[in-house]
């Protein structure tokens, strides 16, 4: 009986927070309105109006990835998306696609090496239908060994079907392994396909439990919505799903040994020749990363960047030319990958790529050429919340990378306030001597 | 003692309901809360409010139309040139995209890289798509930058330069691109699927291959752009934060020198659909599976059947919960997917089915295609599936216009082809009205039952289609090989 009032008080108090002290202020500078609170059960939520169009867009991210896998389970983080869209208790095998689809609305999933983001856009008059699909795979999914087996095996398909179509992808993993500094950051998202045949049914119940509580999850609603009955809605679906425990802390990541690499492997899948460049540069958001971003766009976004220019247009001595910043939850890296038509033109656009690394550490980039390389980003930039989804997914990955919104409002001049000074005294400190490279040769 | 029963009544309904109501909400361990069990009821829908097309036509003959949305600090530019492939003259297909693909290469006193520059410069994208009956130059920036954007514009339209050395590096790089595409089932089925449907009609010129890029020269760019590229036959699409006054004033100010001309006006007949089954076959050896495209010329986008035939596609191939779909992948396990769609031109329109399926099962499959085709022209929908129909494509359409790009495209699609309000503003009621009885009264409906197929795959599959009663082989390049008849081997 004492049991049964603690919980009828314990409703009356989350009806009576409901509508005062739960719900945060509203951050005003930034160019989207934003409301931000946590349910009791640790379930943190944002919200964001946008009455434009009748469309909402709803992301819940788990914040675990590849990183939280233990040797000899790589796979488990994504097969456990998979699992996900398999059925819960109220929603059949599937079900949720069906569902999405049929009103019209577009739904996918994502697993990093951080988090895993389920999202969906539906008419915004059916937000109440995603909240209840949403909520009942994370309360209660149905985790049966039939769907685990059938999940591997669609899994196991996919690894060998991308082994096949991309043929530098071995090289690519083999790239991160040296990289990135211990297991948890250089094993692939992907999975294994020796490892992913051991996962048991276990393994994935004890994921599931530890990982897919809400007070390890962000739920971000944007779009055309009624603060106030969003609101209902939530507590409605998701305050009563238990509070889980704890997650195990991360290790720190080792401190590397080898710090430079210069090394050859063969590929037998590959037609042309190739190499892999790159750098361990520093976290992403921390004072130096705003220079580092607008070099990429300095040397190698669009078609009048140093790196496209000289290699693609003027030498001709590339195929193809790709890379940029890769970030990792907390460690980031810039990475090059070039394709050449042979050994010699492979050999010649290394030298053009250090000769013109080495122009912008001896000279000051022109104004003009860093105000192009600023509006670029810009555009870039401002598209991350062109869309109801993206602007879900840009405030969810805000949220999970930097534990709070208040920093975002600054970002963007953050970027812009960059100089020519500070990409010269950047690429000095990061783009130097210490550097990976992988030469693909084919056999 | 007198109980009062009533009293005790009320007592013990108001127990019953206290404890229930502490059963249902308090304790979830013991029971799940009722409103876990079913989907919840939707809302009423909030209404759509499509922003106005102002649209206002210059001195010199240009159409300009302005769409405000104002959620991003961009602009995006339409300019639409009505002519595309089928204004190629008919010995030189691609040369209208080759004309097109040349317009950013270089202006008087500015290079193909200078303009490049430029562009990038103020955050910009530029880029080029030909369609049969026009070509559309997409344009994004940020919206500080309007007059440089317009200045980059009149320079590449009033002072082309089509350097010879950006001739051969554009007809280079299409040739290239045409030749890697050349191990693409669903590239190469669409071709062969334009070249076999339209004949003698010049949509035909879509389906050229990397063997005519070649043969066209600075000379035929020039005439081609000469009498087409002319402000009274263009269209130009604003997109983004500012009104029509504001755009018009600068739009004249860079666009005035552009001048008028003369233009016979050509009307293009709408092609004759097929009227008998027909089979081709292209080998792919590397391919595994068997890509099939298969389908018919229909009526025009402006005809009265357009939006109850939209709702019969959305049913038969719509979605992963189409029928077709359905049937091939989930029922039959033939197919990876299985969809259909429709396309639309000026003169007419086309319905596709596109399937990828595995090899020994594609005479099976293309059989059960046909099934649905028929089953869904000749039976009446039932009334479940044509509003599962219509509540996605109501539901989906403000997906198409989210950002100011897809906005502007399908502004610059209504723009085109002269659609007009049915087409924007009144779309999604067209929508609404719809009922089973409308869809079953389509009367053009004969040609989805004889449609070209195409099947691309491994030469191995022509074991598998021996039900058929011929088989037309082409090469990769389109061209026409051999027959296989029925019981003949190869």
């Amino acid at each position: 009986m004492s049991k049964r009032r603690s919980c009828f008080i314990s409703l009356i108090m989350i009806l009576f927070l409901g509508s005062s002290s739960a719900i945060a202020q509203q951050k005003k500078d930034l160019p989207f309105p934003v409301t931000q609170f946590i349910l009791r059960n640790g379930l943190q939520v944002i919200l964001s109006e946008d009455y434009s169009l009748p469309l909402v867009s709803i992301v819940i991210a788990y914040h675990v990835g590849s990183i939280n896998e233990k040797p000899g389970k790589i796979g488990l983080a994504y097969l456990m998306e998979n699992l996900m869209f398999q059925g819960s208790k109220n929603i059949g095998q599937m079900q949720h696609i069906n569902f999405i689809h049929r009103i019209g609305g577009e739904l996918n999933a994502t697993t990093t090496e951080d988090k895993t983001m389920f999202y969906q856009t539906v008419p915004s008059n059916q937000l109440a239908l995603v909240l209840w699909l949403e909520s009942d795979r994370m309360k209660s999914l149905e985790i049966f060994t039939s769907k685990v087996e059938r999940a591997k095996v669609a899994l196991i398909e996919e690894i060998r079907h991308r082994k096949t179509s991309d043929h530098y992808l071995e090289s690519s993993l083999y790239f991160d392994r040296l990289l990135f500094p211990d297991f948890a950051y250089n094993h692939p998202v992907i999975g294994d396909e020796a490892d992913l045949r051991e996962i048991t049914i276990g393994d994935v119940k004890k994921f599931y439990s530890t990982y897919y509580t809400p007070n390890n999850a962000v739920l971000c609603i944007s779009g055309n919505i009624d603060k106030r009955k969003t609101i209902q809605l939530i507590r409605r679906y998701f305050e009563k799903i238990p509070q889980g425990k704890k997650t195990p802390p991360l290790a720190l990541p080792e401190v590397l040994e080898t710090k430079s690499t210069n090394i050859t492997i063969e590929n037998s899948l590959a037609s042309s020749p190739a190499f892999r460049l790159g750098y361990r540069i520093c976290s992403p958001y921390t004072e130096d990363y705003y220079a580092l971003s607008i070099l990429e766009y300095v040397l190698l976004r669009g078609q009048t960047s140093r790196l496209y220019r000289r290699l693609i247009k003027k030498d001709r001595i590339a195929l193809d030319l790709s890379g940029g910043i890769e970030k990792k939850f907390d460690l980031a890296a810039f990475k090059i990958f070039v394709i050449n038509n042979n050994e010699i033109l492979k050999e010649r656009s290394q030298k053009a790529i250090f000769s013109e690394i080495n122009k912008i550490k001896s000279n000051l980039i022109s104004e003009k050429e860093l105000i192009k390389s600023k509006n670029m980003f810009k555009m870039d930039y401002i598209k991350q919340f062109e869309t109801s989804l993206n602007k879900a997914i840009f405030l969810t990955e805000g949220f999970l990378t930097r534990k709070s919104l208040d920093d975002i409002p600054e970002d963007l001049d953050r970027f812009l306030s960059i100089t020519r000074y500070d990409v010269t005294r950047i690429i000095n400190k990061y783009l130097g001597e210490e550097k990976i490279l992988i030469n693909i040769k084919i056999k | 003692m007198k109980i009062n029963l009533r009293v005790f009544c009320s007592l013990k309904l108001s127990i019953f309901i206290l404890l229930s109501f502490l059963l249902t909400w308090g304790t979830p361990l013991v029971s799940q809360e009722r409103f876990r069990r079913s989907p919840p009821y939707p809302e009423p829908l909030p209404e759509l409010n499509l922003p106005d097309i102002e649209s206002t036509t210059l001195s010199n003959g240009l159409s300009l139309s302005v769409v405000r949305r104002e959620n991003l600090p961009a602009i995006s530019l339409r300019l639409i040139i009505l002519a595309g492939e089928s204004s190629s003259p008919k010995s030189l297909p691609s040369l209208a995209t080759i004309t097109a693909n040349m317009l950013n290469k270089g202006a008087l006193n500015l290079s193909s890289s200078e303009i490049e520059e430029a562009i990038e410069s103020i955050g910009g994208n530029f880029s080029s798509s030909i369609y049969p009956d026009y070509s559309i130059f997409s344009f994004s920036f940020l919206e500080d930058y309007l007059d440089d954007a317009l200045e980059i514009l009149s320079r590449m339209i009033l002072q082309p330069t089509f350097p010879k050395q950006e001739i051969r590096n554009v007809e280079r790089s299409m040739f290239y691109d045409l030749v890697m595409k050349s191990t693409d089932p669903e590239f190469l089925a669409r071709r062969l699927f334009f070249q076999i449907l339209f004949r003698d009609h010049p949509y035909k010129n879509m389906a050229y291959n990397e063997d005519i890029i070649k043969k066209i020269d600075q000379k035929n760019i020039l005439s081609f752009f000469n009498k087409f590229y002319i402000p009274n036959n263009a269209k130009l699409v604003l997109t983004g934060n500012l009104n029509l006054q504001t755009a018009s004033k600068k739009v004249s100010s860079y666009l005035q020198s552009w001048k008028k001309k003369d233009l016979e006006y050509r009307f293009i007949p709408p092609p004759d659909p097929l009227e008998e089954l027909k089979i081709c076959f292209v080998d792919l050896p590397q391919a595994k599976d068997a890509t099939i495209y298969m389908g018919n010329i229909i009526f025009p986008i402006t005809d009265v059947d357009f939006f109850p035939f939209l709702i019969l596609n959305q049913v038969l191939g719509g979605t992963p919960n189409s029928r077709l779909f359905m049937n091939l992948r989930e029922s039959k396990g033939y197919a990876y997917h299985a969809f259909s769609e429709l396309e639309f031109f000026k003169s007419c329109g086309i319905f596709i089915v596109k399937a990828r399926v595995r090899p020994e099962v594609s005479y099976a499959s293309i059989i059960e295609i046909l099934k649905e085709i028929e089953k869904i022209t000749k039976e009446k929908i039932p009334s479940y599936e044509i509003e599962q129909a219509k509540s996605y494509l109501i539901g989906n359409f403000p997906l198409k216009i989210e950002t100011i790009d897809k906005l502007s495209s399908k502004i610059s699609e209504i723009q085109a082809c002269n659609l007009g309000e049915k087409h924007w503003n009144k779309y999604l009621e067209n929508i609404k009205f719809i009922n089973s009885d409308t869809v079953s009264k389509i009367e053009k409906k004969h040609p989805l039952l004889s449609p070209v197929v195409i099947i691309i795959g491994n030469k191995n599959i022509i074991d598998y289609l021996g039900g058929f009663e011929k088989l037309e082989v082409y090469n990769r390049k389109g061209i026409y090989q051999y027959n296989i008849s029925r019981g003949e081997n190869k």
